[in-house]
């Protein structure tokens, strides 16, 4: 087995604080194949550097793991170390204790067993690590680009701006993609037109750029650098260097080979068919115009006891109004969920008359014994807790509805064997 | 149900309504408001019914599910008329002896009359109940003697008296003046001469106009708007045909809670039968006047009972308030003149048609007349909804027909006008239920919200309580309503905490007043009143927060501790057996010790121990 060594930064109190390095340095002594465990305050200070050189010489160590922070840092400090110490420079790994574990935990005891057991993790890696050689390879300084919408029209010209050959591949007889079938842009309502045509156009004069309209890629094989692309060229029978793009031909084809105009995909073709007709039930019954979105809203919740996202987007396309608009009214309102909720709901009145007659802490013993927070499903999936303002029945406070019925006049102690018979 | 032709057939309908229904008969009602229903009177109707049809007697003695008598506190609560005897938490299992021995042998049964708290008399008629003794019910009165489903017991009660005398008598400007001289203001809260937003929103030269009820009542301690639309919902309907036809409106919306199911079903019921009648819809009573009235339910969003958010929320919009002016009387529903007005409003208009303006303008004071409903709640003895004369002190609302406070504690403050009004100090309470006078201390009418609050509440508490409301409801329009009252909450938490500052108070007002100036709508303009008015007023419990760091109502978590009183520990275990958080150590008969590093001060213990042996400091 590899003589593995193990070093652990403190990075000052940056790991130290929140990891208990000791604990760590005893855990992985005891590793199988660790040999030789070393901590220091900051391991990529100049004496930190040569504890680690020191001990790979001096421990004939064939393995080195560094538990510090990410190996974008200090990967490359700590390999040169290893080149000077006479080992393969990829023999050495970074175990990422900081970034990853002490800055984004706050338990002590969690996070130094989490970071246990990442170090122990790049000891099992290292122990698999070949001594490698770098070597060059010529690389091809040319992009492909798949799809010219207006995002492959921009990655186009950058790339090709800054010097290299483009490629740019379009399934479609012409480039511009969904943003040519726009209006205004949000938020600032510009014209789509103003900012797509100049790009296009650009596209099409750059010397850097090879558009290749009309084709697909059929097969990539190869690899980074050096990759093989085949691209299809779809046949045209027409003569490009002539070609004007009037339009006239497809106008005249009998053979309505016109390029499709793609729509947004309706949420009713791949919706439950009985979702859809309780839906259409409920927007007959509310009527189909914008001002009657609320009441079709709460017809969905008397239905589903929340609004599915289906039913959200098919209320969107009955009403012909944006799904945004719907999430915003879904949101305001406090009566609509866009979580699932529970079998039974729990409403527990917090208005002035029960808050002064104890309501907070009926709240807080359901809280308790349930497990859940106001807004909140148990996993069961049988009751949710909900806060409301007032239910109007202040005589009776401190009050919960369960589903339809009243509880009056609670006592913290009876709340749950109230909550009980619902079980 | 036919529709009635003209003015003079509904006349004729209504003394055949009257001649049917002799006051002297035999007849029992239940009040099934949504308090009474909660403790259980659905089943108590359905035994009396029961009891009467296998007793053969239910046709001579009818039975009846009214609305809310107001009374909720002792509910269930049964009525037998015609000498209105009065019993309460009453139980389906009472029933048969309730029929056996009052309806049947004329014998009251002691045991379910009302004793009086102060005197422990006990009293047989309902009208001698010092809750009711001192009300004057007009608005709230019908409710205890109508079946809100049934029209003709509306009818039988002069309903639809006052349309009809204004469809055949009164031109549009003879109903303004009437309600002009009556002195009529707008019960929602703000108090704005309603003649005066009639005459404008009448005034316009743009049409279709509009009439809404706005009865998204989402004061929390407040439910008057419910038990009206529950309880008697074709005096609203009423007010408002009135009101159109004042205004020259022909369609109306009726904006009311989704929470408030009962009252949905009941306005929709109210509504079919009055259109079936002729009294709503084409041509009512044969005249040229028409209305339509619809009901939209709101989805939960305080902010919607501010007019220009609830018109939003009508118009299928989130519910955000937009600038006034204009104001909904020019450009109010879909850009047309709309009148909105309260329920409560609504529902006096039909009575001052009836009774005359110089009848209304006789009840209370100079500037605010007529009556007002109250939901008394909190910690008084009698809970419940009061109609009571304007002028009336808040002394002798919470004393007299509240009862005073249970347990023998002392009353602390009132808190009037739910999140957007103040709390009133005990020293204050000799003032009268007024608008102005109740503006001049620092809070406000509102929708007739009336919190009572004794010594073991906590200020600072409850000024964070509404507080937190605010925050949770305000809609996120204006910066300084969103941001302002979420940093007012944020101090106001860290004072409860234990870990108030120097300087806090000076802080807390500061913010305030950028707060109100800042905000569009009145949801954030009054937001910061609950606080203002606790500093103002009990300034000494602020400075105890942030000083000592002690919570004198002990109330605040993080400045109490729970511990057992060795003297009076009888080691009976039931405190270590509530505490949910197993704080408590002993053995039986030993005397207990609460470990304060597990204690989560939930107050378990104290509230179940019977020998006073755990105290709070």
């Amino acid at each position: 087995m590899k003589r593995i060594g193990v070093f652990v930064c403190h990075c000052g109190h940056n790991i130290g604080a929140t990891v208990n390095v000791t604990e760590i340095l005893k855990e992985l002594s005891r590793y199988p194949g660790v040999v030789h465990c070393k901590d220091y305050k900051y391991m990529c200070s100049e004496p930190g550097q040569k504890l680690i050189k020191d001990s790979i010489a001096g421990e004939e160590l064939e393995g080195v793991v560094v538990a510090c922070c990410t190996p974008s840092l200090h990967e490359e400090t700590f390999r040169r170390i290893a080149d000077s110490a006479g080992i393969n420079r990829y023999l050495l790994e970074i175990a990422n204790i900081r970034e990853q574990c002490s800055w984004v935990h706050t338990d002590p005891e969690k996070a130094t067993s989490k970071a246990a057991t990442l170090i122990k993790t790049i000891v099992e890696k290292t122990k698999l690590n070949d001594s490698l050689e770098p070597m060059r390879i010529p690389v091809k300084t040319k992009a492909l680009v798949i799809g010219g919408g207006v995002a492959g029209l921009q990655a186009s010209l950058d790339i090709a701006n800054s010097g290299y050959e483009v490629v740019l591949v379009e399934q479609n007889p012409s480039i511009g993609g969904h943003m040519a079938q726009l209006s205004e842009t949000f938020p600032t309502l510009d014209c789509s037109q103003c900012i797509l045509t100049p790009r296009m156009v650009e596209v099409g004069q750059h010397d850097n750029i090879d558009l290749r309209t009309y084709s697909e890629v059929e097969e990539i094989s190869g690899y980074a650098g050096n990759f093989k692309v085949k691209i299809r060229g779809k046949p045209r029978s027409v003569d490009l260097e002539k070609c004007t793009g009037c339009g006239d031909c497809w106008n005249l084809c009998p053979v309505m080979n016109k390029p499709e105009i793609r729509v947004m995909q309706s949420v009713s073709d791949s919706m439950d068919p009985d979702m859809r007709s309780n839906l259409d039930a409920v927007i007959d019954r509310n009527g189909c115009a914008r001002e009657d979105i609320i009441g079709i809203l709460q017809g969905v919740t008397d239905e589903y006891n929340w609004l599915p996202r289906d039913a959200i987007c098919y209320v969107a396309e009955r009403l012909e109004i944006p799904v945004s608009y719907v999430y915003r009214i879904a949101s305001f309102f406090t009566q609509f969920s866009l979580e699932p909720r529970g079998k039974h709901i729990i409403k527990v009145c917090l208005g002035t008359a029960c808050f002064v007659r104890g309501a907070p802490r009926i709240l807080s013993q359901i809280q308790s014994d349930l497990g859940i927070a106001p807004g909140e499903t148990t996993e069961d999936g049988l009751f949710t807790l909900e806060t409301v303002n007032c239910l109007g029945a202040c005589a009776l406070g401190p009050l919960m509805v369960v589903d339809e019925d009243y509880h009056g006049r609670l006592k913290f102690t009876r709340v749950m064997s109230a909550l009980d018979s619902y079980k | 149900m036919a529709k009635l032709a003209n003015i003079g057939d509904f006349e004729k309908l209504m003394e055949t309504v009257k001649a049917g229904r002799e006051s002297s008969a035999r007849s029992v009602t239940v009040c099934c408001g949504t308090g009474c229903v909660a403790s259980g009177a659905h089943d108590v109707i359905a035994k009396f019914q029961e009891e009467l049809k296998t007793r053969k007697i239910d046709a001579e003695i009818s039975s009846k599910a009214t609305g809310c008598h107001g009374f909720c506190e002792r509910g269930p609560l049964v009525v037998v008329f015609p000498d209105r005897i009065f019993y309460q938490r009453v139980s389906a299992e009472d029933v048969p002896e309730i029929v056996d021995e009052t309806l049947v042998k004329d014998k009251v049964i002691e045991r379910l009359l009302y004793s009086d708290p102060v005197s422990d008399e006990k009293i047989t008629h309902e009208p001698d109940v010092q809750f009711y003794k001192r009300q004057q019910r007009i608005i709230f009165g019908s409710n205890g003697m109508i079946d809100p489903t049934d029209m003709d017991d509306y009818i039988g009660l002069d309903g639809y008296a006052a349309l009809a005398k204004v469809l055949s008598d009164h031109s549009s400007d003879d109903v303004l003046d009437v309600i002009e001289r009556s002195g009529l203001r707008g019960r929602g809260g703000a108090g704005f001469p309603t003649s005066r937003k009639w005459r404008i929103t009448g005034a316009q030269e743009a049409t279709p106009k509009y009439v809404i009820c706005n009865a998204d009542e989402g004061d929390p301690g407040a439910f008057q708007d419910r038990s009206l639309c529950e309880g008697n919902p074709h005096s609203i309907l009423e007010g408002m045909a009135i009101g159109a036809y004042a205004i020259g409106a022909s369609e109306a919306y009726i904006y009311v809670r989704a929470e408030y199911p009962l009252a949905c079903k009941h306005l929709e019921i109210a509504i079919n039968q009055a259109e079936d009648r002729g009294l709503l819809g084409d041509n009512i009573l044969g005249t040229n006047f028409s209305l339509k009235i619809h009901i939209k339910k709101g989805a939960g969003a305080f902010v919607c009972g501010e007019e220009s958010a609830l018109i939003a929320s009508i118009e299928g919009k989130p519910g955000e308030p937009i600038p006034r002016p204009p104001y909904p009387a020019e450009k109010g529903l879909w850009g047309r003149p709309t009148n909105i007005n309260n329920v409560k409003t609504w529902a006096s208009v039909p009575y001052i048609i009836n009774r005359g303006a110089d009848w209304f303008a006789g009840i209370g004071t100079e500037k605010s007349k007529g009556t007002m409903i109250f939901s008394l709640v909190g910690k008084v003895n009698n809970t419940g909804l009061v109609e009571v004369p304007m002028g009336m002190t808040l002394k002798e609302l919470v004393e007299e027909i509240g009862g005073g406070i249970p347990g023998g504690k002392k009353l602390k403050a009132v808190q009037t006008g739910g999140p957007s009004g103040g709390c009133i100090p005990s020293e204050l309470m000799t003032i009268p239920i007024d608008y102005e006078e109740l503006a001049k201390v620092g809070s406000m009418m509102g929708s007739g919200g009336c919190v009572v609050m004794d010594e073991d509440t906590c200020m600072v508490d409850v000024a964070r309580y509404f507080l937190s409301f605010t925050v949770a409801e305000s809609c996120g329009k204006c910066t300084p309503c969103r941001e302002g009252n979420g940093r007012l909450l944020d101090i106001l938490v860290r004072i409860c905490g234990g870990d108030g500052k120097e300087g806090d108070i000076e802080l807390l007002k500061e913010l305030a007043g950028a707060i109100t100036d800042g905000s569009l709508c009145a949801l954030g303009k009054t937001a910061p009143n609950p606080v203002l008015t606790t500093i103002e007023y009990f300034r000494d419990e602020y400075e105890a927060h942030i000083k000592d760091k002690c919570c004198p109502a002990k109330v605040c978590k993080s400045l109490i501790t729970y511990s057992i009183v060795a003297d009076n520990c009888t080691g009976c275990l039931a405190c270590l057996k509530a505490c949910p958080a197993g704080a408590v150590s002993g053995e039986k008969k030993q005397v207990h010790v609460i470990d304060q590093a597990k204690c989560t001060k939930c107050g378990a213990c104290y509230e179940v121990c019977k020998f006073e042996a755990v105290s709070v400091e």
